[in-house]
Parts: structure tokens; sequence; C-alpha cells
């Protein structure tokens, strides 16, 4: 108790209270109605009594009975009213324990809330940073689906395979076949070649053939005749 | 830097820091300015965050590629290569680590490097120059490896097809050539614009952005942007855009491209365009994605202006940086 200053407890109880119209007042009431009531003397003071007597229709009942019954009337009503007091102020603080109750839980409820709120803000982060990667993944995917494009695009331009091998396999046929008919010439030519050759050289024999049998008829002629001239 | 400086500036080049939280973008008049993403992103960001937080001069001609590593930015200008560290530019030291050249044959004119891409299979730097030639300079050694000749007029991009080790390169004379990077001996010449569904006589012969994901090609410039499997070296899809595209670039399942025109244009690898967003300068030259960091994954784009938009979100302009 003496950490706290006076100066704290003046303010908590201006703030609780500071107009002086609630419980506290109703304290200070309380307190000085049981201080009057404890005090109050045994007879009543002339003027009271005179005032409610008139007011009852108690005239014939005698003066001192009267003066007692109403001293206990007045006490017995001043005790009601402290009762009644007392009664206000404990219902008062009844109801402030329950506020306070009320507090504490909604204190928790909000601190709940706001755990939740955090957990969910954590969760976010991590799903954008998830989503971030995925993005980059799926350009990453895109930026080589348009180089497929781009390549499927110049391959288009491109002849078949097929037809190309094909016209190849045709080509080579056609080639194949040229040769062979170029073969087949070529032998022909040098088989006629072979047979002029043979021919012209069959020829050029029987003309040396002919051409030594004339000379060595002139040579037997020329011999003949000075052997005829010597005999 | 005047009002008419401004009005004349192009912006050619980007670049993320490793990382992701600095731009650095080279303009035509050799400086280097970086932009922080940090503080332009973040939520208390005034107008004062759309301006470079450290702008130097980096070279006497216009910076015509960026280009950022683990730690290292290397820019490349009229025919020089210079290295700086990251670390040191966030701390606005401005000093180069290094400055290396090309072994020139001609010494009279100096001619400039278009384009470089990292070969992280040798750890070597592709650049592509002026010179009708493909230069590669070995970041281990720091020396100029080998040469690649075979374009008779000059390269302006390089590509690198990380799975089979090829470099790509794309040059004025029309032609896509690729090179082995180990020989050195050119293994395919694709002259695109003799392709009579790619090619745009009107508008020239030239191929101005090459990019490749190892499989497909990506090529346009005088020819209509088109996109080529490189397998069997076909033209698979042409893509039917108004003007001439300078860099493109795959993302995801779409492909970007920025070009003539003051739009982005968001294609899908069918052939048909999805999108066209429009951005402040009239013409862009230069297209990047924050790939270094998740929480900055803005796309920027620069162009014939001293502004560079900012897109956190593909489909709309954020805001714009500007020199």
């Amino acid at each position: 108790m003496g950490a706290v200053t006076d100066d704290e407890v003046i303010r908590k109880r201006l703030l609780i209270d500071g107009d002086g119209a609630g419980d506290d007042r109703r304290i200070n009431v309380l307190l000085k109605s049981f201080t009057k009531w404890c005090n109050s003397p045994g007879t009543p003071d002339e003027g009271s009594v005179k005032g409610s007597l008139q007011t009852t229709c108690l005239h014939f009942v005698p003066k001192n009975l009267i003066q007692v019954l109403f001293v206990t009337v007045f006490r017995f009503t001043q005790y009601q009213r402290m009762m009644g007091i007392l009664a206000q102020c404990e219902f008062s603080m009844g109801k402030t324990l329950m506020v306070y109750d009320m507090n504490l839980r909604e204190m928790e409820n909000y601190e709940k809330i706001y755990t939740n709120i955090e957990q969910n803000i954590t969760s976010a982060h991590d799903k954008i940073a998830e989503c971030k990667k995925e993005i980059q993944r799926a350009k990453r995917i895109r930026k080589n689906r348009q180089e497929y494009d781009a390549l499927a695009k110049v391959i288009q331009q491109h002849p078949d395979r097929h037809e190309t091998l094909k016209q190849l396999e045709a080509l080579d046929k056609e080639l194949q076949q040229l040769s062979h008919i170029k073969e087949n010439v070529d032998a022909k030519l040098e088989l006629r070649k072979k047979q002029f050759h043979v021919l012209l050289s069959t020829i050029q024999e029987l003309q040396q053939t002919l051409e030594n049998d004339e000379k060595s008829d002139n040579d037997e002629n020329i011999q003949g005749s000075p052997a005829q001239n010597g005999e | 830097m005047g009002p008419v400086e401004l009005l004349h500036m192009s912006v050619f080049s980007q670049s993320f820091s490793p990382c992701g939280r600095f731009l650095a973008a080279g303009n035509n008049y050799g400086e280097i300015a970086v932009f922080s993403l940090s503080a332009a992103l973040s939520p208390d960001a005034t107008a004062q965050s759309q301006k470079p937080v450290l702008t130097f001069s980096a070279h006497e001609g216009p910076v015509f590629s960026l280009l950022s590593n683990d730690c290292h930015l290397l820019s490349a200008g009229s025919g020089e290569v210079s290295c700086w560290s990251w670390a040191e530019l966030i701390k606005k030291n401005t000093k180069p680590l290094w400055t290396k050249r090309p072994n020139y044959k001609s010494s009279l004119e100096i001619p400039e490097i278009n384009s470089m891409t990292f070969n992280s299979r040798d750890n070597s730097l592709v650049l592509a120059g002026g010179d009708n030639n493909v230069h590669i300079l070995d970041l281990e050694r720091g020396l100029f490896k080998s040469v690649l000749q075979g374009h008779s007029d000059y390269v302006h991009c390089v590509s690198v097809r990380g799975r089979e080790g090829e470099i790509l390169s794309g040059g004025e004379d029309g032609a896509v050539r690729m090179w082995d990077s180990r020989t050195g001996q050119c293994v395919h010449c694709i002259e695109v614009h003799k392709y009579e569904s790619c090619a745009r006589p009107q508008f020239g012969k030239w191929i101005s952005c090459v990019t490749t994901d190892s499989d497909w090609m990506l090529c346009g410039g005088g020819p209509s942007l088109s996109l080529w499997h490189l397998r069997s070296l076909s033209p698979t899809s042409i893509f039917p855009l108004i003007g001439c595209q300078r860099q493109t670039s795959f993302y995801q399942d779409m492909i970007l491209a920025v070009g003539d025109g003051p739009a982005v244009s968001h294609c899908l690898l069918g052939g048909e365009v999805k999108a066209q967003i429009p951005c402040s300068p009239q013409s862009l030259n230069t297209l990047q994605l924050n790939t270094n960091s998740t929480d900055y994954r803005v796309l920027t784009v620069g162009g014939s202006s001293d502004h560079i938009d900012v897109f956190t979100n593909l489909s709309y302009r954020t805001f714009s940086f500007s020199f």
C-alpha cells in the first residue's frame, strides 16, 4: 500500500466516482446515519414529536407511551433505512464485481481473436510467397512453350522428312538406272572398238601380205629376166 | 552544368552497384554520375534524392559503356578503359584504380570502345572497338591477350554465350559474328540483312544490339529486332517494332527492348508486342535491370535527355533521376 502514492489514489477515486453522486455518497450517508443512530438519545425532542403527533390520530393515547412508541418506531425506521442503504451498496458492489468478471472474459476473447488474426497474417504471407514461386515457375514454363512454338514455326517451313527421303530414294533409283545404262553403252562401245580394231588390223595385215606378195613377185620377175639374159 | 548542356545531354550507359543500392550512369560529356537508389526509394525521399550523390569526369569523350562486377566499376570511353572501386566511389573518392588502352594499329585517331562485357569462363573483359576489332583483356594479368579480327566496320556490341564459351559481336557492317573464346576463330557469321524477313533497307544493315541467353539470340538495329535460334542459326520471330532498337534484354518470359521512340517495348518470344510503356526521354539508349538486390528491383532506362526513368513496377514509370 505504501508503494501507491496519494496522487494515484486520488486520481483513481476521482475517476471512479468524481461527482459525489453514487456509491461513495451512499457509503458516507450510511456511516453518518449509523453513527447518528448509535448516538441518538432515548427520548426524542419536543418539536418532532409534536409535529408527528399532529399528523397522527393517536391523540387519545397517553403522552409517555406515545413518546416511547415514537422513539422505537423512529429508531426502527432509521434501522430499516440503513439496511436499505446497505443493501443498495451491496447490490452495486455485486454489479461492479460482475462487470469486472465480464471485462476479464472480454479481454480473453480479444486475446484469442488477436492470436487468430496473427496466425492468419503469417499464413497469408506464406501463401503469398508460395504464389510468387508459382508465378516464377509458370513464367519459365511459358517462356519454354514460346520457345517451342518459335522453333516449331521454323521447322514447319522446312519440308517433311518422309517426302524428302522418298524423293531421295527415287533419285537414287534413277541414278542407278542411268549408271547401269551408261555401263551398258560403255561396254558396247568397247566391244565395237575392239571389233573394229580386229577388222582394221586384219585389213592392215592383208594389205601388208599383198604388198609383200607384189614385191616378191616383182623381185622374182627381175631376177628371172637377168637370168634369161644371162643364158 | 548549364541548361543548354543539360538539354543536349544523352545518357549512353548505366550500371548498378554490386550491393544494388547505387546506379552509375555515363553521359556524352564524359561524366559519370552515381545515384542512390536506396535514398530515392525510401519513404522519406525528397526531390534532392533524385539528384546524383556524386558526379565526376571520367573520360574525355562520351562514356559509351559501364559494367560492374563484384567490387569494381569499369567504364569505357574514347579508346580507354578505366576501373573504379565501388567502395571508393561510395565514399566519394574518384580516383581510378587503373586505365588501360588496347593496342590500336593507327595512332592517329583513337577509336572508341562501344561496348564491354565479361567473359566469366576465363575472367576476361571483351571490348567492342571502333577499329573493327574485338579486343579481349585478361582481368587477372591486366594485359590485352587477343584481338578478334573479322568485321569490316566498327563493332557496336558484344555479348557472351556462357555455356558454349562463345563471343557474339554485332557491327556496322551488318554481320553478327560468333567467335570461339579460346582459339579466337570466327565460328559463324550471320548477315542479318540478307534474310528477307528481317531486313529493313530503309534503315540500313547495321546491328546495334546483340544479346543472348545461350540458346537464343536477339539482334536488332537497322534490320528489325529478331529472335534467332543459335543451334540452327535461323530467325524464329521478328518483332514489328517501328524504329531501330538499341538495347534489348531477356527478362523472365519477356523481351524488353529500347530504341527510337519514347517507349520501352515489352514483347513475347512469339513475336508479338505485349506493351509499350511511355517514358520521358525522346529516344532511349540504355536499359538496365537491377538484379543485384531484392529490395530495389527496378528497371532504369536512359536516352537522349538528362533524365533517367526508374520503373519499380514494369508497367509504369515511377520517377526520374536527373543529372
